[in-house]
């Protein structure tokens, strides 16, 4: 089922996917009786990044499970209630979560659309699995944020910038809205662990291509030498996701776990 | 690190509020840790709404619906099968200060875990209210405490600068979520599986009860 990217270019310093997901169709699923649609945007099955869209349809509870890769969730819209008190998404908002780290059950509704967002592929494990639960990583972060709660600020080092931290870079993972001016171009820093660059709004042009809402690019460079991003004409409003170190850790080995999980992944999927 | 002293139990402390239905289902799951591990087991408070007078608080109007009702049962269904299925929700937010009160009394005559319990199930099996002295005087004689003597204790808040003083040591050591489970050098905030709490034990070296000479829990300290 590996689906390649629109747009790949693998390169010794650079590794760079570009995807316009209205260039690929939607999957019907249905796990655990809980209904959605799928795409996959990016398949990982080239060693490189694995990203998903989801809809689900109204569910009061989707079930608790992991994933073995570091993840954003990206809610582009509609809403994702967790347990905690303080933790009910309203999109946009961010999710992320360190691999091995369980989240849920959760509540979706008003038409949910949803980036899954890995630095590579990281399969699927419910937590009805009670050998899995001993898998947990104890030490795993688990950090979300919302457009809604956090305050633009205007980075004096671009002209008309503003930029709002829904995860703070201080955190590791770090999750950051970006507003560009018409035409703006944009020079981003490295990525060593990789960064999704998601289009929320407007438009943008990368390594010759434009991208519409939620078109984006992931990114990973070992040197500094990144394509920039233009906005386009009406200008942009972009989510950089950047990794860290986690992105090294866990993934589909092939052994224990991982062959579960990868299987229990392509059943959804 | 290995527990340099195998057979000296492990410190467990739950930070938790009787009114939070995660705390709630945390019980087996503390007890089962306390049946199966050298620990020692302390409950201490971690009051979520200290702005609730002692009649209670509405619940505020978006917690109240039918819907997010439902959709908690839910969570609550998959997390905790058993206590789910028999669990009542207050309609109201109950006051839980004199019920810290109760449980610093219950622990100065042993009998702490066992109160705690009956005052979980008093709220979230019975349906009642916790904030009544009536309430906690009769989880205390379930338990086997002198429920008059408890009632003279809240009376003359004979435990309230103790329960202060709990509150505030739960503050100073940053415990923001209920339940907050300190397990010796390990911290887990929020209610969890308790194959994470077998994988805490073990990374501490903890001792299996059944390896030691006497395998029944120890009294309450």
């Amino acid at each position: 089922m590996a689906v390649q990217p629109l747009c790949y270019r693998p390169n010794r310093i650079v590794n760079e996917y570009i995807v316009e997901p209205s260039a690929i169709p939607w999957r019907q699923g249905r796990v655990a009786g809980i209904t959605f649609k799928c795409q996959v945007l990016l398949s990982g099955a080239d060693g490189g990044p694995e990203a998903l869209r989801f809809r689900f349809d109204p569910c009061a509870s989707v079930f608790a499970h992991m994933h073995l890769t570091s993840q954003f969730q990206l809610l582009l819209q509609g809403r994702m209630d967790f347990p905690k008190s303080t933790m009910k998404l309203r999109g946009p908002a961010i999710h992320y979560t360190d691999h091995n780290f369980p989240y849920g059950p959760f509540a979706v509704a008003d038409s949910h659309d949803m980036l899954v967002l890995h630095p590579k592929q990281g399969g699927l494990i419910s937590m009805a699995d009670r050998d899995a639960r001993r898998q947990i990583n104890l030490k795993a972060r688990h950090l979300y944020g919302a457009a809604a709660t956090a305050e633009w600020t205007l980075m004096t080092e671009f002209a008309g910038l503003r930029c709002k931290p829904l995860i703070p870079p201080a955190a590791g993972p770090c999750a950051v809205m970006l507003e560009c001016p018409p035409l703006s171009r944009l020079n981003l820093p490295p990525t060593p662990y990789g960064r999704y660059e998601v289009v929320l709004s407007g438009s943008v042009s990368v390594s010759g291509r434009t991208l519409l809402p939620p078109g984006f690019r992931y990114v990973r460079d070992d040197s500094g030498v990144v394509s920039p991003l233009e906005a386009g004409p009406g200008g942009a409003t972009l989510m950089l996701l950047a990794f860290d170190r986690d992105a090294c850790e866990g993934g589909l080995t092939g052994e224990g776990l991982s062959v579960a999980a990868a299987a229990a992944m392509e059943r959804a999927i | 690190m290995p527990n340099e002293n195998a057979t000296a139990p492990l410190p467990v402390v739950v930070f938790a509020d009787f009114i939070c239905p995660y705390s709630y289902i945390a019980l087996d799951q503390m007890d089962d840790l306390l049946r199966d591990y050298n620990i020692e087991l302390l409950w201490r408070p971690h009051w979520l709404h200290p702005e609730v007078p002692p009649s209670g608080a509405p619940i505020p109007a978006e917690a109240a619906t039918d819907g997010r009702r439902a959709q908690t049962l839910a969570w609550l269904k998959e997390m905790a099968p058993e206590r789910s299925a028999h669990m009542r929700f207050p309609d109201r937010i109950q006051f839980s200060l004199f019920a810290f009160e109760a449980l610093e009394f219950a622990q100065d005559h042993g009998l702490a875990l066992p109160f705690k319990t009956a005052v979980f199930e008093s709220l979230w099996a019975d349906g009642r209210d916790i904030a009544q002295f009536s309430t906690l005087q009769a989880a205390a004689a379930k338990v086997g405490l002198d429920s008059e003597e408890l009632g003279r204790a809240l009376s003359a808040q004979r435990y309230r600068k103790r329960v202060h003083d709990a509150l505030q040591l739960a503050r100073d050591a940053g415990v923001t979520k209920t339940p907050t489970f300190v397990l010796g050098r390990y911290r887990i905030a929020g209610w969890h599986y308790y194959e994470v709490f077998q994988t805490v034990m073990e990374k501490q070296n903890v001792l299996l009860r059944s390896a030691l000479d006497n395998s029944s829990p120890p009294a309450e300290r």
